[in-house]
């Protein structure tokens, strides 16, 4: 009798309990919609280094805040807590200019690099990729990369590719940004967290110099020490990414080109019939970037007599742009006989390869520290030199140092070839005394044709390492590899560890992984407690009531009353 | 604010069993003893359980639905039902009543499968940064086996404690059983054959439970008719 009274109260309760479970329910999903695992992304820290104790770069490392997109950019809102994720194909280089300028507070910068860029993409175009787009963006990527070196920016920097899953969290965040509320702690969102131990200076940070040599055929009888040509091109590159710093024209094509002219040469060497009456010198300095402090290192680290039988130096810079033009920058007047005769040879092989060579003479002033091109540092020992390059002026400090925009792509393999043709028979032709004479030595189709095979192999290599040298450890792979293609050359082949110059200091943590959470608000966790609180009062109620009945569930209410009436 | 929701997830699971002890009479019988020995019995019987399953049933690489395999898996699942069987019948209690003998053996039985099932889980995921909802759905899945469990109870008391059943219920009350007994392989048919996602998954579950538990209460009810 009992039971059967009790089953009917409880029915009545049923279907309340359930319908406030469901109302909860749809109550708790409205706030944060159904979201997808965890992205973990790998990006690299912008350069964090000191010239003479003045900060430059980015001073942080780790990051822990919420993201935001560039709709965020143009309000008035406080950024401070906030990383601005900016695709740079999208960029607004004044917002970026404005706010590094003003110092304006910003929790981070997460900038967006095309997918073509990464390091990872391996499909090699043998033209250089001339697309507008392709220019549009490598234009403010040089842009951005001056500005960002150049400043001192308190908050952290990082690229990063715009691959599947950044772009559909970028999407994601732009879409909830539009409705103009920042993603915050109460608001949910997306939260950006680069775990990175604080960067820490780089104590003595080495750079290394390659050299190769050929010796050259001594007269019977003759004691005289042979003339020496030396041929030299600076390996190491500087950007605002070290590790992503591959610099494919910007030293790439140097290093190619010195390989290129050492293996033809070795070639010629290695018949004593057609070795010629000069030693060839074959030099990878490191250092570029900080006025050419290796070659000048190494250059000291010659020894005086031998320095003064170096008839000439050739350095190569930049050649792998698909213009058919090439500068000559001298530091001796150009009234100069002897320069006029080097000049003079590189121009009528020139002329025959279809390429135009002219002639820029900038003094070199001995009390400024700044060493625009690689032969200013012979030219200051009273060595001649001369540099090849496509650029027609100096580039400033940090500037055409093979950064963000120099990758693979820009590069034309062709133009190498034309450049180590030029330079390597105009070389011959004064070695072997045959100025003024029409004869191709490393003619095509010849067994000493530049091998554009040779080229492009080295041009990949070198286009996948990035190789800015305080991060390059003394016996990194690169280096070894430099070296042993030099001893397949060339002979007493010597790597050269030095210490860079203390103006420069530079920080470590160039590379980490970024880690993206969907997180929920705590306006979500709140109402969730709320609502597992009533679930299960509900519930409590709900057991009292069916099983001990209406009357016990009141009675857990006014129990300290009724006890003090009993007593009373 | 993650340990906030580590904390909301946890008192999902598991609160619900606490209230449920508290709220019916068995807090006022101190039926706790009984709830404990019946925890201890469910450890043990996952042991075996886990025994036999690493002995008969091989691992599949796929995540397909292999009839063979799942029936292997359904008929160590009986092991359960035998676990019970030793919880009500053989483990010696003090004089409680049945009605509150099975409520508090199901209770104890269901919080030994969450704790087991769900805290280790609970507590390395939902600490983390990244929010999902995995977590809010075991929670409710965990109720789902609490009453699933204790409707099993009752009918296991119903099937080997009552001496006295009505003939025409017997049958029902068998087969009741059976499907109770046979649920986890149901649910893993429904995730692994037809493919379902947690969330229907879940709501399944809810479904079900809260019918098998509305009738294993009628005729838990039936059964007591007599006696009265």
């Amino acid at each position: 009798m009992g039971n059967l009274q009790k089953s009917e109260p409880s029915l009545g309760f049923v279907i309340p309990v359930y319908s406030s479970v469901i109302t909860l329910l749809i109550i708790v999903m409205t706030c944060v919609e159904l979201c997808d695992a965890v992205t973990v992304v790998d990006v690299y820290r912008l350069v964090q280094y000191d010239v003479g104790g003045m900060p430059f770069g980015s001073r942080l490392a780790a990051l822990n805040h919420h993201a935001g997109s560039a709709v965020l950019s143009s309000g008035a809102a406080d950024l401070s807590r906030t990383v601005l994720i900016l695709p740079v194909r999208e960029l607004n280089l004044t917002f970026i200019r404005e706010s590094i300028g003003w110092r304006k507070p910003l929790g981070g910068l997460l900038l967006l690099l095309p997918l073509d860029f990464s390091p990872q993409d391996t499909e090699n175009i043998g033209e250089a990729d001339h697309s507008s787009a392709k220019q549009l963006v490598k234009e403010v990527l040089v842009e951005l990369e001056q500005l960002l070196i150049h400043a001192n920016i308190p908050y952290p920097v990082y690229f990063g590719f715009e691959d599947d899953d950044v772009n559909s969290v970028l999407a994601d965040v732009k879409r909830n940004d539009a409705t103009g509320q920042l993603a915050t702690a109460t608001t949910g969102g997306y939260k950006l967290v680069v775990a990175a131990p604080e960067p820490k200076k780089i104590a003595s940070p080495t750079i290394s110099n390659t050299q190769g040599w050929l010796p050259g055929l001594k007269a019977d009888g003759g004691s005289n020490q042979l003339p020496t040509i030396a041929i030299v091109a600076s390996y190491d590159t500087f950007g605002a990414a070290p590790a992503l710093s591959v610099g494919s024209d910007s030293s790439g094509s140097g290093v190619v080109a010195v390989l290129e002219i050492a293996r033809l040469f070795s070639i010629l060497y290695s018949n004593p019939k057609t070795r010629g009456r000069y030693n060839l010198l074959f030099g990878m300095t490191s250092g570029g970037p900080y006025n050419y402090n290796g070659t000048q290192k190494w250059l000291h680290s010659l020894d005086q007599r031998f320095r003064e039988t170096i008839d000439y130096a050739v350095c190569l810079n930049s050649i792998g742009s698909s213009s058919n033009e090439l500068w000559m920058h001298v530091s001796k007047p150009p009234e100069n006989a002897y320069i006029k005769q080097i000049f003079e040879g590189f121009s009528n092989v020139a002329e025959e390869l279809g390429l135009k060579v002219g002639l820029k003479h900038k003094k070199i002033n001995i009390s400024n520290p700044r060493v625009a091109w690689e032969h200013e540092q012979f030219s200051r020992l009273r060595v001649t030199a001369l540099t090849v390059s496509e650029l027609s002026v100096a580039p400033e400090l940090l500037e055409s140092t093979g950064g963000l925009s120099d990758k693979r792509q820009f590069v034309d393999e062709a133009s190498i070839s034309r450049s180590v043709k030029l330079v390597a028979e105009s070389l011959a032709r004064h070695i072997y005394g045959l100025e003024g004479k029409t004869i191709d030595i490393f003619a095509d189709n010849s067994s000493l044709a530049v091998n554009p095979s040779y080229i492009r192999s080295w041009l990949d290599l070198l286009s996948a390492t990035p190789r800015v040298a305080p991060f390059l450890s003394k016996n990194d792979p690169l280096i070894m590899a430099l070296k042993k293609e030099l001893t397949d050359h060339t002979v007493e082949v010597n790597v050269q560890q030095e210490v860079l110059d203390g103006i420069f200091t530079f920080y470590d943590s160039t590379s980490s992984r970024l880690h993206i959470y969907q997180v929920a608000s705590v306006t979500f966790d709140l109402l969730l407690l709320l609502g597992l609180g009533s679930y299960l009062i509900v519930l409590f109620s709900f057991l009292v009531i069916t099983t001990r009945g209406l009357d016990d569930l009141i009675s857990l209410f006014r129990r300290p009353p009724s006890r003090k009436m009993k007593t009373a | 604010m993650t340990l906030f929701h580590f904390f909301n997830c946890a008192i999902l699971t598991f609160g619900p069993h606490a209230v449920y002890y508290s709220a019916t009479p068995l807090s006022e019988y101190d039926t706790l003893g009984t709830s404990i020995k019946a925890a201890v019995v469910y450890l043990i019987t996952a042991l075996v359980k886990l025994v036999c399953l690493a002995t008969f049933l091989n691992v599949s690489e796929t995540d397909s639905f292999d009839p063979y395999q799942e029936l292997l898996k359904a008929l160590i699942g009986f092991i359960d039902v035998a676990g019970l069987y030793f919880a009500l019948t053989q483990l010696t209690h003090r004089n409680i009543s049945q009605c509150h003998k099975f409520q508090a053996v199901g209770l104890g039985w269901a919080f030994a499968d969450s704790v087991l099932h769900r805290l280790a889980p609970l507590w390395v995921g939902a600490r983390g940064l990244e929010f999902t909802w995995d977590y809010i759905f075991q929670g409710l899945e965990a109720n789902a086996n609490l009453v699933l469990s204790l409707s099993l109870a009752a009918l296991g008391s119903l099937m080997w404690l009552r001496k006295n059943k009505p003939k025409t219920l017997i049958p029902i009350i068998y087969a009741c059983a059976g499907i109770v007994a046979t649920m986890p392989s149901i649910t893993s048919y429904l995730r692994q054959g037809l493919g379902w996602h947690l969330p229907k998954i879940v709501g399944f579950e809810l479904f079900t439970s809260l019918a098998m538990a509305f009738i294993s209460w009628q005729l838990f009810a039936a059964c007591q008719r007599p006696s009265n």
